[in-house]
């Protein structure tokens, strides 16, 4: 449904941070991309709709999505596709909102359905939406700002949500939450999803198929258990070591 | 049993005032909270968040007053006269405390200078510091927001041991860290711990990081101590359901029934 070829990502026309990216999203599987901090998990995927700033990024190489070039659509049309088709939640949640309108602004204009709004909201413990409209995002916490984020994501009704660093800063039973209505979205319709992470145990949890960024390289996505079993590499080798010692 | 810090009783409460004062509601944020902690042990204190648990380090280190109830510290005469304080916490977020005008060198070597009131001295103990810490000397000249997450939480705990902390209190260290940068972490709370002798206490949501450094741990839940003991035990034996749901969750295994359950 997605394909992705991206021959080279170049920063000031200098370092190249990124090379020889190559992957496809198929219809109703969730994708993990996982890494060490710092490695360019987050520039990937924000290279996928061109939200990197062109005066320091460039990217070569082609984005299809439905038969399109993403990396070469006009302005218009690629706003419509990040406000319909592919939708962000991003690490920094509280951020993610203008901090001078208060939540109402966001869920009129982009829930599809006020009625499936009050039912996620109250999956996500959030508050109800006579109380949420009327707050500000400065006065939520990260972890709520970044479930708020997730269920607008949800009621725009996309087809591919991608996710940065979904359960940093959030706890646990909050994260299982995300989980198991990240499965879902994944499984309805044609969608997909596909999200960066450094938490191993949640990939291993919610993923059908896992991939490991290394040194501007992406290793093959490989279904969960087999990509466990691979010992393709030495960095990550010595990644998943540290994740067993801590949870031996 | 030899206590560096005794908790009795404690309790804190906010006020909700709505609109112009009427219906004023009480909330409690921490209920009864008693435990005590032993000199030179970490103990974890675990739970959601929202449970309290960042409200009762705050406490403990004397930046918010209790609303009742008894913490009373046994602490070196000698310790408490010097000017920074015996109770020290290394907040998350490093990047917006470190004064973004001052080099890390510069802030490290004030604090020890405020400590001893002596400039002999500063520059050994410095260094013994940032070397303790694996603080690279090519840092040691740059400011807060130069550095990385990680190097920036490192700054900020070289400036808490230039204190000579009795208990150091750590607030989800581990909580934006890869599992590389997790155990190195570890490796170094586990070194401060054994060559200072200083009494932690360690804030996560994290168990299976708990279980690696803690010797004891109290389970939060809504204010309240739900369980507490020794920490292979708790964790191995839960006997409260709020724990086995906290591991439940750890491991991503509860279904949505089991989430919305209270407890």
């Amino acid at each position: 449904m997605l394909k992705v070829d991206i021959n080279e990502l170049i920063i000031n026309n200098k370092k190249t941070l990124l090379s020889n990216i190559k992957f496809v999203l198929e219809n109703n599987l969730v994708y993990t991309i996982l890494g060490v901090n710092g490695t360019g998990k987050s520039t990937l995927i924000k290279s996928i709709t061109g939200l990197l700033d062109k005066r320091f990024y460039t990217v070569a190489g082609s984005v299809f999505f439905d038969d399109r070039d993403i990396l070469k659509m006009n302005g218009e049309d690629i706003l419509e596709l990040r406000r319909d088709k592919i939708k962000y939640v991003f690490q920094d949640a509280v951020n993610s909102f203008d901090h001078l309108k208060p939540f109402r602004y966001y869920f009129e204009r982009l829930a599809k359905d006020l009625k499936q709004t009050d039912a996620l909201l109250d999956y996500f413990l959030l508050p109800p939406k006579e109380e949420l409209f009327r707050l500000y995002p400065y006065e939520v916490s990260g972890g709520m700002a970044q479930r708020i984020n997730f269920v607008l994501a949800l009621l725009a009704h996309p087809q591919i949500i991608i996710l940065d660093e979904p359960t940093s800063g959030i706890d646990t039973a909050i994260s299982n939450l995300f989980l198991l209505k990240l499965k879902e979205f994944a499984r309805s319709a044609s969608n997909a999803a596909l999200l960066v992470t450094h938490d191993i145990s949640f990939a291993e949890k919610v993923s059908d198929r896992i991939a490991f960024l290394n040194n501007g390289r992406l290793s093959e996505f490989l279904p969960v258990e087999e990509f466990f079993k691979a010992q393709c590499y030495t960095e990550l080798e010595k990644f998943l070591n540290s994740y067993r010692q801590i949870s031996a | 049993m030899n206590f560096i810090m005794q908790v009795e009783n404690l309790f804190y409460k906010v006020e909700d005032k709505s609109l112009l004062g009427f219906n004023r509601i009480e909330k409690l944020i921490l209920k009864d909270i008693s435990f005590n902690l032993e000199r030179g042990s970490v103990l974890g204190i675990a739970g959601e968040s929202g449970s309290g648990k960042t409200t009762l380090a705050k406490i403990i280190a004397g930046i918010l007053p209790q609303s009742g109830g008894k913490i009373s510290f046994n602490i070196s005469e000698a310790r408490t006269k010097l000017k920074t304080s015996p109770v020290q916490i290394l907040f998350q977020n490093n990047g917006e405390i470190l004064n973004p005008l001052r080099t890390i060198n510069g802030i490290v070597e004030e604090t020890i200078y405020i400590r001893t009131g002596n400039k002999s001295g500063v520059i050994d103990e410095k260094e013994n510091i940032f070397g303790s810490l694996n603080f690279p000397e090519e840092l040691w000249n740059r400011k807060g927001y130069e550095l990385s997450g990680g190097e920036q939480q490192r700054a900020a705990l070289a400036r808490i041991m230039a204190t000579r902390p009795e208990i150091l209190i750590l607030d989800e260290p581990f909580s934006a860290q890869d599992a590389e940068s997790q155990m190195n972490l570890l490796t170094l709370f586990k070194k401060i711990n054994k060559d200072s002798g200083t009494t932690m206490i360690c804030i996560a949501h994290n168990l299976k990081i708990l279980r690696k450094l803690c010797g004891s741990v109290l389970i939060l839940y809504r204010g309240e101590i739900v369980e507490q003991g020794n920490t292979d035990k708790i964790l191995s034996s839960p006997q409260h359901p709020y724990t086995r749901f906290l591991l439940n969750a750890e491991n991503y295994n509860l279904t949505y029934e089991e989430l919305k359950t209270e407890f």
